[in-house]
């Protein structure tokens, strides 16, 4: 019996974000969603509990509101949830958000294997993963594109690296960080939204946990970037056609 | 007062939205240009549970609520009309009707496969003579020993080609006039009952209609569908949840006129600006905005209303008025800021300027809406 956990975080839909007056971020609007590798390290959870049977268990560490989301993660094929929700964990800075979840996972959830998104589609700092093996103090396989369990119960990963494919095997507990190629997210049916709500979820709160360090980064500000578009006409002349030809040589575009 | 949704809802709307935009956004113009019927899609949704959304699940449905399915009917059709349409009237009418209606047994055999989605629902009640004046329909059911024998010609039936099981309404007793309409659930494939060719629309072309042909028909009396004469009262009351969902289906698309209009107003350029800068433009899409929420407030509200177990008739008309005559307004604006472009064939405009047509013709015209409406309000 397989034992899997899935972190998740719960991010804004960056579809709805606008870009306001003097280049600054628009959140007014935004709706919120889990992020998308994310989805994968949850579908992939399910998926392998279809085949080798277990229980996927789905983590995060949000804000309150984030409850909708875990809601969602429940639909997707997980079994119960551990929710640290609080005000302040809204704008949690990578190792803060590992130690949390390290945290959690060491005092209250039996794993084998733990599933993160790659990196999140907020920030895509890909460090939750790594981290929280570290904090585990067991194996990380990151960039995963493929994952088995063998019938000797050791995992073996496809990681997709620079120039080509990497296939790794290690013994169990594992932490896999998950590329989207790994699989396609379901999109959950009515009955599986409704039955998320009547599964468990273990609610804990900051007061239950150790103190939550300092952030090592901070974020200063986030702006929209900006892009520079140049735009030069040539006539159809015979003349225009070979100052275009060369003003692409002077750019590199072409040799 | 509470204008929020339930986490659920919202999470379902948020899926359905995904759905339509993978599985029928892009195939919904070639399903408009060849009349398909996309039967792919329609597996699909039954695998989601989107086919029977607000039915227990006892008869195999979700066991949500009606809002819930408005939801869904309004994403839906925000990519395709005929689609969202194709199961309004499946579950706001023929399964509706066999819920309100039926016997344990009708819902065991007939209601539960619909609510799957393993069947097709249709609704047969429209006559050549008989559109607005249901009392000029013509088609009888003469009871001879154990079975009902139909006789009739009915028209403009949705999911007439695809149908399995069919709801249909015929005299019993003509002389007893509101009293003597009766409702059969006929299955595909019983004798003495064919269906046309598929008619070619100006829109709503994916969803197929046609003529019900009923010659000697015999249906068993454990198919008539609630009690001999009880026929109008259930297809008003039908119709009552099916106009919920053709406001949902109109709300989708003004939404998806709104989505486009905006997109293409800010991109366009003329003299140099563009233009979504033009008052002319930016009124329209202000209007456009604000028809949207109203009718969105007015349908949300006959659901809930049905939802609630309260009366929901006035509404369900109002709501449906309002919002069909709102997608036909604001899809013409919406081509109009398209120009040319939303002239042609391809430009998403197009298509829902020719479906958005349908939504004050059936379920009851625009002036039939008026007529319930003044019904209840001069009362």
């Amino acid at each position: 019996m397989l034992n899997i956990v899935a972190c998740f975080k719960w991010v804004i839909d960056e579809a709805y974000i606008r870009k306001g007056a003097s280049g600054a971020l628009d959140f007014s609007a935004v709706d919120y969603k889990i992020s998308d590798y994310d989805r994968n390290a949850i579908e992939e959870a399910a998926r392998l509990k279809g085949l080798h049977g277990g229980s996927v268990t789905v983590l995060t560490a949000n804000a309150p509101e984030a409850s909708k989301g875990v809601k969602d993660a429940l639909s997707r094929g997980a079994d119960q949830a551990f929710f640290a929700g609080d005000p302040t964990f809204n704008q949690l800075e990578s190792s803060q958000t590992a130690s949390i979840l390290g945290e959690i996972i060491r005092s209250r959830i039996p794993y084998d294997l733990i599933i993160c998104g790659e990196g999140s589609s907020d920030q895509y700092a890909q460090q939750v993963g790594p981290r929280l093996a570290e904090n585990l103090g067991i194996p990380c396989i990151s960039y995963v594109q493929k994952l088995t369990i063998g019938e000797d119960g050791r995992i073996v990963a496809e990681r997709r690296v620079e120039e080509g494919v990497e296939v790794v095997e290690a013994p169990l507990p594992v932490l896999v960080t998950v590329l989207p190629e790994i699989n396609i997210p379901r999109i959950p049916g009515v009955k599986d939204t409704l039955m998320a709500s009547k599964k468990p979820v273990v609610a804990i709160k900051k007061e239950d946990l150790p103190p939550v360090g300092a952030a090592l980064l901070q974020t200063l500000g986030m702006t929209a970037t900006r892009m520079e578009r140049n735009c030069e006409k040539f006539a159809a002349t015979p003349e225009g056609i070979a100052g275009f030809v060369e003003a692409l040589q002077k750019r590199g575009l072409i040799s | 007062m509470d204008f929020k949704l339930t986490e659920e809802q919202e999470l379902i709307r948020k899926n359905m939205r995904e759905f339509a935009d993978k599985y029928v956004e892009p195939i919904a113009v070639e399903i408009d240009e060849n009349s398909r019927h996309p039967a792919e899609v329609f597996k699909k949704l039954a695998e989601g549970d989107w086919m029977g959304i607000p039915i227990p699940t006892e008869y195999g449905g979700a066991g949500s609520d009606y809002l819930t399915h408005i939801l869904a009917i309004e994403e839906l059709s925000r990519s395709c009309a005929s689609t969202g349409f194709t199961v309004s009237i499946h579950v706001g009418i023929a399964c509706m009707l066999v819920l309100l209606n039926g016997t344990e047994e009708q819902k065991q055999q007939y209601l539960l496969p619909m609510a799957k989605g393993e069947k097709l629902g249709a609704f047969v009640l429209t006559e050549p003579g008989a559109g607005t004046d249901v009392m000029a329909a013509t088609t009888t059911a003469v009871l001879d020993g154990d079975a009902y024998v139909l006789n009739g010609t009915k028209t403009f039936t949705s999911n007439g080609p695809t149908g399995d099981t069919y709801m249909v309404f015929a005299w019993t007793d003509k002389a007893a006039g509101r009293k003597g309409l009766s409702c059969f659930i006929i299955p595909r494939g019983t004798a003495g009952m064919s269906a046309g060719t598929h008619f070619r629309k100006m829109g709503l072309r994916s969803s197929q209609t046609s003529e019900m042909v009923f010659k000697d028909c015999r249906v068993p009396k454990a198919n008539l569908l609630g009690k001999e004469g009880a026929g109008l009262v259930m297809a008003m009351a039908g119709f009552d949840h099916g106009r919920v969902g053709i406001a949902a289906q109109s709300i989708g698309i003004v939404q998806a006129a709104l989505d486009e209009s905006i997109r293409y107003s800010k991109e366009r350029i003329q003299f140099g600006n563009p233009i979504s800068k033009n008052q002319a433009i930016s009124w329209m899409i202000a209007d456009m905005a604000t028809e949207l929420s109203a009718a969105r407030f007015l349908t949300y509200h006959a659901a809930w209303l049905k939802d609630q177990k309260l009366n929901f008739s006035k509404e369900a008309a109002m709501a449906k008025l309002f919002a069909s005559e709102a997608a036909m307004r604001h899809t013409i604006k919406a081509v109009q800021i398209h120009g040319g472009y939303g002239y042609c064939k391809g430009a998403k405009v197009e298509r829902l300027m020719r479906d958005a047509k349908i939504t004050e013709i059936y379920e009851g015209t625009s002036e039939a809406q008026r007529m319930v409406i003044s019904g209840n309000v001069l009362r």
